[in-house]
């Protein structure tokens, strides 16, 4: 992976890595994306996706109306202005 | 059957039972660190009933749940995961607390997090992760069970390394809701406890379908027994003594009982890299929200552009949180995503094919681990890739969602070796069965016993 | 030029997309909310019916391939007002593909139709920025076309045709429509992201189609990028660029399954265009009137069906339209005794003056009855009216509506039926003057 491609990761990710953090980090995902490169040697064709080990039964919400009852929890954990939340800058 | 539940529960307790257990715990946990919150209100709100303890990604109202994270740190969840609410509900079971673990379960050894838990044998050595305290717990508390979760061993592994049974359920038969997600297609929550017969009341109290799971929709587990065992060959042959030879004798032992069959593995032991592709593009979505507002970990300098400010906050993930962001990010772009995260998701259908037509006729069954428990300071030195290789037998029934479990079969060196047995989807109660079976000829050695009677 | 458009649109259901939040307008910030719309660790979403039946109503309405069974995907991008930072939406097996939307004289392709989730809201306050997660989750469905439309008409006409087919399927487009625009008068496609109603729709049109061909005339490179429209100064401005494709990252939402609905039952469309045509066959009246009419207003088109046999479709049309006028207000079914008053009166042939249609509309009883007068008397009372109006005849020479006036006084003021006053002041003043 060049470094190119790697700074748009952390840009993409929102991540920093000081310099130590970043070389080691950078060579163990060149070697884990190497491993990975092993699946290519694998036929799949014709083969379905399994996005879940098993089949699930998906079944739908009935669209009814109940409350949650600890508002005031989801709140409280963070800084408030007049019952907004206050997120960063845009 | 050996039940330490059922003793505990139609036993007389002591007045200050739990007083002094929890006393008792917060000076082994000084050494051990295998709890991460403790609920020392439980003198006061328990009628009889046994302590359970959850890991520390399963969210229990007003109880900081940090998943190991640096950026959950303060999190009290507003709710009770679905286990909780079941665990509690059963009237049986009181809640101790919370128990260590790898950061969002990223780990084989338990080390990734700020202070590892350690074995409840010998603390020089590795607890396994990332379910690591549960096993621990486990292991010291006689009279006690643990709700843990396992992505691609996670209960397997810790519970192999402190002798005591892991078990693992179907994907789809106990409810995520609650679960601080690492990847949403592979996250089980099972059970760690000190016999199979206690593994199986834990499962119970938890199963079942939930509308507030949308995969959560197995209704029917059955008790299909196998007469068969089978080993695959190509995994067999990545164990290293002592492990293989000391497999070498448990096999011997079940020979009188199963027709054992060693067969070649196909697919099964390329699951690997593609279980981990997968788990890693997930787990990059589910990071994305930890950000440090909200809830959780709070940077605080909103006057910051939101860009730098995420990027400020997120630096207080942990290095393989951040690595596996990066890789899952890297895996899912457009541009690379077929030749990755597609393939993987095809993969995954021919594993699971192979492994279904392999299960239907026996359990298959391997050694937990490839290697002997290893010492901390040896396993900090592993590479990312030499890490992934210890999961060449837990891999497969994970990215499959079969239901397996581990149980203790010999120790060495003092330190106990566990085996993990497979079986189909919805099958799980053949392996309580299995294991109970193996229990009747052969006793688990335990180290501690707090809070025995 | 090429326009193609992405327009979101809330779906009515009483709770929200993922969970059971209230849909509900609140006074106060933050208020219907928890774990789910929020996006708190181990949290879940729970698909609501309602909204995946609405919106198969509406990938059916536009002719879409409906497909059986539908998933999700999670779209990464930071954004404060984004719960988890990851949207809940759809790409290939979204709930329509396909489709078309029928204007007069083309087809605009639909390219797919999908359900989504909306963020927080956003209220700016100095250098805060404040966030109310009561609108997070709202169900959306986006309907993405294909670039087929060539001119503002047809811009306009789409949007009209789609707010029909919507307000027919029970969904009121004018709640809150937003909407993507990519624009190309040449090579480069330009993105207008996030605008907001439907006349701004049309304004940043305008405006974009103005920027781009005054750059092509001026020899210069248009820029491929993505702009914002600022309603207060009716201009597109150039935007930081979002993320691509490459960043989303998309891949399938594993918190959900595959959900199979080829059993559901969703609301047949109502084509206005189709239906006007139908009932105006034969009938002597415009289509477009009655598609006017009822483009937007159930209830009209209920009554119209009601009174067909009964009374004469122009009658109908003209009682409607009158009640509308004096009323200042769309017709609604309880309007019904009020309107078939006006309408029968049309039908006998009797015009309706303002103030006949006001008793009505009131609730009065109104009967108009003519006096009994011959041709000859008529045309004396305007001969009077002339001779007493000495300005009139001029007028009349220069605009010959001015005919109407006299028509009007003359017929009001001695209760004579404006046809015969009409026949009349025509033969007097083709005579004098």
């Amino acid at each position: 992976m060049d470094d190119l491609e790697f700074e748009r990761l952390l840009k993409t990710t929102r991540l920093k890595l000081d310099d130590i953090e970043r070389a080691a980090i950078q060579k163990d995902i060149e070697e884990v994306i190497g491993y990975f490169e092993k699946i290519g040697e694998i036929d799949t064709e014709g083969e379905e996706k399994a996005y879940h080990p098993i089949k699930v039964d998906a079944r739908l919400r009935e669209d009814s109306v109940s409350k949650f009852a600890d508002v005031d929890m989801l709140k409280r954990q963070t800084k408030l202005h007049d019952g907004y939340i206050i997120g960063p800058k845009l | 059957m050996k039940s330490y539940i059922k003793e505990f529960l139609e036993v007389e307790k002591p007045k200050d039972y739990y007083g002094s257990l929890v006393a008792e715990i917060e000076e082994k946990n000084r050494e051990q660190h295998f709890i991460t919150t403790l609920n020392s209100n439980i003198a006061s709100e328990d009628k009889g009933r046994l302590p359970f303890t959850v890991k520390a990604n399963i969210c229990v109202k007003g109880f900081e749940t940090t998943a190991g994270s640096k950026m959950l740190k303060g999190y009290l969840p507003p709710f009770d995961a679905t286990v909780v609410e079941r665990m509690r509900s059963s009237g049986n079971f009181s809640f101790l607390g919370e128990t260590n673990m790898d950061e969002f379960g990223f780990g084989t050894f338990g080390l990734n997090t700020e202070i590892p838990a350690r074995n409840a044998f010998n603390s020089n050595y590795v607890a396994g992760g990332s379910s690591a305290g549960a096993a621990v717990a486990t292991a010291m508390l006689k009279y006690h069970i643990a709700i843990a979760e396992s992505t691609g061993g996670s209960i397997s592994t810790p519970a192999a390394l402190n002798g005591v049974v892991g078990f693992t359920p179907t994907y789809g038969t106990v409810s995520r809701y609650g679960l601080i997600d690492y990847a949403n297609s592979l996250d089980k929550i099972g059970v760690i406890a000190r016999s199979a017969a206690d593994a199986r009341i834990g499962f119970d109290a938890i199963k079942g379908r939930d509308a507030y799971d949308t995969t959560c929709s197995i209704e029917k587990i059955g008790n299909s027994g196998k007469k068969k065992l089978f080993i695959i060959k190509e995994l067999m042959d990545k164990a290293e003594k002592p492990v293989s030879s000391s497999f070498e004798k448990l096999l011997d032992r079940l020979g009188e009982r199963y027709e054992i069959e060693e067969i070649e593995s196909g697919i099964i032991e390329k699951a690997i890299a593609p279980y981990y592709i997968i788990a890693m593009a997930e787990a990059s979505t589910n990071l994305a929200k930890y950000n440090g507002y909200k809830y959780g970990m709070q940077y605080g300098e909103t006057n910051k552009r939101y860009n730098n400010f995420f990027t400020e906050a997120r630096g207080d993930f942990g290095s393989e949180a951040k690595r596996r962001i990066i890789l899952g990010t890297f895996i899912r772009s457009e541009s690379v995503r077929d030749r990755y995260y597609a393939k993987a998701t095809q993969v995954r259908s021919m594993v699971i094919k192979e492994m279904q037509k392999i299960l239907k006729e026996g359990f298959i069954i391997s050694p937990a681990l490839p290697i002997f428990t290893p010492k901390i300071e040896d396993a900090v030195k592993l590479t990312p890739t030499q890490n992934y290789a210890m999961d060449v037998f837990t891999v497969p029934p994970n990215f499959g969602g079969f239901p397996h479990i581990t149980f203790p079969y010999d120790y060495y060196d003092g330190m106990p070796l566990g085996a993990q047995l497979v079986t189909e989807h919805a099958n799980d109660y053949a392996l309580f069965d299995f294991v109970s079976g193996w229990e009747e000829s052969f006793d688990y050695r335990f180290k501690y016993n707090l809070g025995e009677l | 030029m090429k326009i193609g458009l992405e327009v979101h649109v809330a779906l009515p259901t009483k709770s929200k997309l993922f969970c059971s939040c209230s849909m509900e307008e609140s006074e106060y910030p933050n208020l219907n909310i928890c774990p789910i719309c929020m996006g708190f660790p181990g949290s879940k979403p729970m698909l609501n019916e309602t909204a995946v039946k609405s919106a198969l109503g509406i990938a059916n309405a536009l002719h879409c391939d409906v497909n059986r069974k539908i998933s999700f995907v999670r779209k990464v991008y930071f954004y404060p007002d984004l719960p988890k930072c990851y949207q809940i939406t759809q790409m290939d097996d979204s709930i329509g593909r396909e489709g078309y939307l029928e204007l007069e004289n083309k087809k605009i392709r639909i390219r797919r139709v999908q359900i989504e989730e909306d963020p927080a809201q956003i209220v700016r306050q100095g250098m805060l920025t404040l966030l109310d997660f009561n609108r997070s989750g709202t169900p959306l469905v986006e309907i993405v076309t294909e670039p087929d439309i060539n001119t503002e008409e047809e811009l306009r006409e789409f949007i009209a045709n789609l707010r029909s087919i919507l307000y027919y399927l029970g969904v009121d487009i004018n709640r809150e429509m937003k909407a993507d625009l990519n624009i190309s008068l040449a090579e480069t496609r330009v993105e207008v992201k996030n605008v907001t109603g439907i006349k701004s729709l049309i304004e940043a049109t305008r405006f974009e189609v103005e920027r781009q061909s005054e750059a092509i005339k001026n020899n210069e490179k248009i820029e491929r990028e993505t702009r914002g429209y600022n309603e207060k100064s009716r201009v597109t401005e150039s935007m930081r660029e979002k993320e691509t494709d490459e960043e989303y990252g998309y891949i399938y939402e594993s918190d959900l399954g595959t959900f199979d609905i080829s059993e559901m039952e969703y609301v047949e469309p109502v084509y206005i265009t189709n239906v006007s045509d139908e009932l105006a066959r034969g009938s002597g009246v415009n289509p477009k009137t009655i598609k006017e009419i009822t483009m937007l207003n159930r209830d009209a088109l209920a009554m119209i069906y009601k009174f067909k046999e009964k009374y004469s479709m122009k009658s109908i049309l003209h009682g409607i339209q009158r009640f509308e006028k004096y009323s200042n207000k769309s017709m609604k079914t309880e309007d019904a005794v009020k309107i078939e008053r006006i309408i029968r009166l049309v039908d006998e042939g009797k015009d309706i003056s303002r103030e006949a249609a006001e008793k009505i509309i009131a609730g009065e009883e109104v009967n108009i009855q003519y006096s009994n007068v011959t041709k000859m008397e008529i045309e004396a009372l305007i001969e009077k009216f002339v001779a007493e109006n000495p300005g009139i005849l001029e007028e009349y020479k220069r605009n010959k509506k001015t005919i109407n006036l006299i028509i009007k006084e003359i017929s009001y003021k001695n209760n004579m039926h404006p046809k015969d006053v009409s026949d009349a002041a025509n033969a007097v003043l083709n005579r004098i003057s």
